[in-house]
């Protein structure tokens, strides 16, 4: 059975566009014989019943993220896959610390420089992305991944890289001093900042910010570098990879590699870790070939360094399945009913998890089905109380008075009285 | 006058008033008179709702009295503001909140004396526990939010920064940050069970006896805690997030080795406080756990349950 490694497709000369899928393209180069793997750039977590990229699929078995992959490889091939069989304990805690550890800062640092940082990600990721995927995830799936990548930065106070966050804010106090107190337009402070000195400005104060940022992450991989001089972690005497250098190439070819409109990330990187940048590029060449990848060497596989399989082309009804999916994941109610729906699928699905685990998980599952249906029930009862209560005091009625609505006619007219005056008060203003 | 006085219905409807006015009237000259108010027909309150304000206040309470506790002399003594319960604070136990325990532990280790007092996120700047309250300087009323809280102590006891003394710092602090922490919360706020029987009765119930606010806090926790792990992930994978704690337990306790403390240090600091922070919770029965799968796999490591012992004589 030929193993079957599905990605994201490839991007800036890289053959994936994910860090992860880079991480298990890396390993499965390194521990898999040539002929033993395909790789597929489905571009598509669909195509999991996981949901998520990278996943290994293995006839009906599909293993998703990397470090599962690894685990999967190593089970299946009883210990003869493995890359990190010689490591001893002391390399073993490193290799762990280190993954958590680049896994954790690398992923921030990539979310702000392809996808926070606006002038980055509408000039080349946003582009990147309509290449590689297929019609209609083209439209769908980029605002998602540009919308979790802020979610997942917004602690770093870095929002500033957005421009349009930005332009946002400014829009929502500007008419919020509209709203507020109806202030007269010409009282209202005009915004001060063009566009250049905004630009100007944020470049500077993200400065310091972004070199913090940057060099915590740098230092400590530098430093162990300086040390084992070939590898972050060498596998044996023979300077081999590990499973960590295959984490550290998913994250540093994604920093290093891609030509930005704004490298910062790349300049930090070369400017601080000479080492690692060499480092990287060394493994990158080792790993996924000396030529730089092109998103058609994905779709008409040629004899290349990586294995590429064409993806099947989509089929008219995954095209509906997606459309539809779409639109029931953007009502309310309906998505959070399809995600528990989901979770209790793929849990049920799997064989590996063991009965206790199922059940644990199918209950919470449920649980957060029940909240749901709490949730809406709570809100249909507490507009049911209101309108009951309003109806109680009196203060609504229905149909049954002739004599309150004459009563309303007559406070109108009242209004309607006074109004000339007002208007020849505003003509003598003048 | 009591705040809620403030919205009486004399005042509400001097505040219409103004408002009416406001959208009525061009800007005019300082000398012009006061104009009398006039409704615009394009501003009215539609009646049910103007009636609907006409009754309130309904009800206006007294004013609250000054809690007891701060009228307690606290002359010289730095307030350390964490989540804990009343005779918790009293006897300086430790927090039942790994972030507010690390630094309490922190702050013993490097020897500051301070006492604790029991707050929420609601009283803090920064809308997070713990902050610090210092007695020096004596009219020093800025509290220091937890990130500035190490910097404070190397200033007071001129200890080490002890992430400059070893590269590895940052990198296992990371999986205590990450790995460990996402099997937290999963332990603490989404096994219902332990949700029930821990995170509810010290979080939920002491902030109010209504249960429905309760059922909606308690709601709220879990849901936040649900959204922070769907941050990295596309749905909760249990048995992973044990898996990935117990391999950083692992590579903790190969860290630590035989040494008495991390990094081979004579003594206790930064970072034997953030494993202390989550260990010793993690292994504090009276907590009443009912399923902790996480002190399984950290009783595998008996160095760190050691550790744990040995630093919790501090308290």
């Amino acid at each position: 059975m030929v193993l079957q490694l599905h990605v994201w497709g490839p991007a800036f000369a890289l053959p994936s566009i994910d860090a992860q899928c880079l991480a298990a393209i890396a390993y499965c180069s390194e521990v898999l014989p040539k002929d033993s793997w395909e790789l597929i750039a489905s571009s598509d977590p669909s195509v999991s019943p996981t949901g998520e990229l990278p996943a290994l699929q293995n006839g009906s078995i599909w293993v998703s993220r990397f470090r599962n992959i690894v685990d999967y490889l190593r089970q299946y091939s009883e210990g003869a896959w493995n890359l990190d069989q010689d490591l001893d304990d002391v390399q073993k805690a490193d290799s762990v610390a280190f993954s958590s550890f680049i896994e954790s800062r690398g992923q921030s640092l990539i979310d702000l420089y392809l996808y926070v940082t606006s002038q980055n990600y509408y000039n080349n990721t946003s582009p990147a992305y309509g290449s590689l995927l297929q019609w209609p995830n083209q439209w769908i799936l980029p605002p998602k991944l540009h919308g979790a990548a802020k979610t997942r930065t917004e602690h770093l106070g870095l929002s500033s890289l957005d421009l349009q966050a930005m332009e946002d804010q400014r829009k929502r106090e500007h008419s919020a001093a509209v709203a507020s107190g109806q202030i007269p337009s010409n009282l209202i402070q005009q915004p001060r900042d063009t566009v250049s000195k905004l630009l100007g400005r944020t470049a500077q104060t993200n400065q310091f910010r972004l070199e913090a940022l940057t060099a915590d992450f740098f230092e400590p991989l530098e430093a162990m570098l300086a040390r084992s001089k070939t590898c972050l972690l060498p596998a044996d005497d023979n300077n081999n990879p590990s499973s960590l250098d295959c984490v550290a190439l998913g994250y540093l070819s994604l920093a290093l590699v891609p030509e930005l409109t704004f490298p910062w990330l790349r300049d930090a990187m070369r400017a601080k870790a000479p080492l690692l940048a060499a480092y990287t590029e060394r493994m990158r060449s080792r790993c996924f070939g000396d030529a730089p990848v092109e998103p058609k060497h994905a779709f008409q596989p040629v004899p290349a360094a990586l294995p590429w399989r064409a993806p099947e082309r989509i089929s008219v009804a995954a095209v509906g399945s997606t459309l539809l999916g779409t639109l029931a994941d953007n009502t309310p109610f309906l998505r959070e009913v399809r995600q528990n729906r989901r979770l209790k699928q793929a849990v049920e699905a799997d064989s590996e998890f063991s009965s206790v685990e199922k059940q644990v998980l199918s209950s919470y599952a449920d649980s957060s089905n029940k909240d749901m249906l709490l949730s809406v029930a709570t809100a249909v009862a507490g507009t049911a109380a209101l309108v009951g209560y309003m109806v109680h005091v009196g203060l609504l009625s229905f149909s049954t008075g002739g004599v309150e609505e004459e009563e309303e006619f007559e406070q109108d007219a009242g209004v309607l009285q006074i109004d000339p005056g007002s208007a020849a008060d505003f003509l003598g203003a003048f | 006058m009591t705040a809620l006085g403030h919205f009486g219905g004399l005042d509400f409807g001097l505040y219409f008033a103004t408002l009416k006015r406001f959208t009525t009237m061009p800007p005019k000259g300082p000398d012009s008179p006061p104009e009398e108010s006039n409704a615009s027909p394009f501003f009215t309150v539609p009646a049910p709702i103007k009636r609907l304000f006409d009754k309130f206040p309904l009800t206006t309470y007294p004013a609250n009295e000054i809690p007891q506790r701060l009228l307690r002399p606290h002359d010289n003594v730095n307030q350390l503001y964490v989540f804990t319960d009343a005779s918790g604070a009293r006897h300086g136990r430790p927090s039942f909140n790994p972030q507010c325990l690390k630094w309490q532990a922190y702050l013993k280790f490097v020897g500051i004396d301070f006492e604790i007092t029991s707050s929420n996120n609601h009283a803090s700047p920064n809308g997070s526990l713990p902050f610090l309250l210092p007695s020096l300087p004596a009219d020093a009323s800025n509290p220091i939010p937890s990130h500035k809280i190490q910097k404070w102590a190397i200033e007071q006891v001129h200890c080490e920064e002890e992430q400059q003394l070893n590269m590895r710092f940052e990198v296992y602090a990371s999986l205590l940050d990450n790995r460990i922490r996402s099997a937290w919360l999963y332990m603490l706020y989404l096994d219902s069970e332990n949700f029930d029987a821990v995170a509810r009765r010290l979080y939920v119930n002491p902030t109010t006896s209504n249960w429905v606010v309760r059922a909606a806090l308690g709601h709220q926790l879990q849901q936040a805690a649900r959204d922070e792990l769907l941050k990295t992930s596309r749905y909760i994978d249990a048995a992973a997030l044990e898996a990935d704690a117990g391999g950083a337990f692992e590579a903790l306790s190969t860290l630590l080795g035989e040494d008495e403390h991390f990094f081979g240090r004579p003594n206790p600091g930064l970072f034997d406080a953030s494993v202390f922070a989550y260990t010793q919770l993690i292994l504090d029965d009276t907590l009443g756990w009912k399923r902790n799968r996480l002190a399984q796999l950290l009783k595998e490591h008996p160095n760190l349950v050691q550790h744990r012992d040995r630093l919790l004589k501090f308290f």
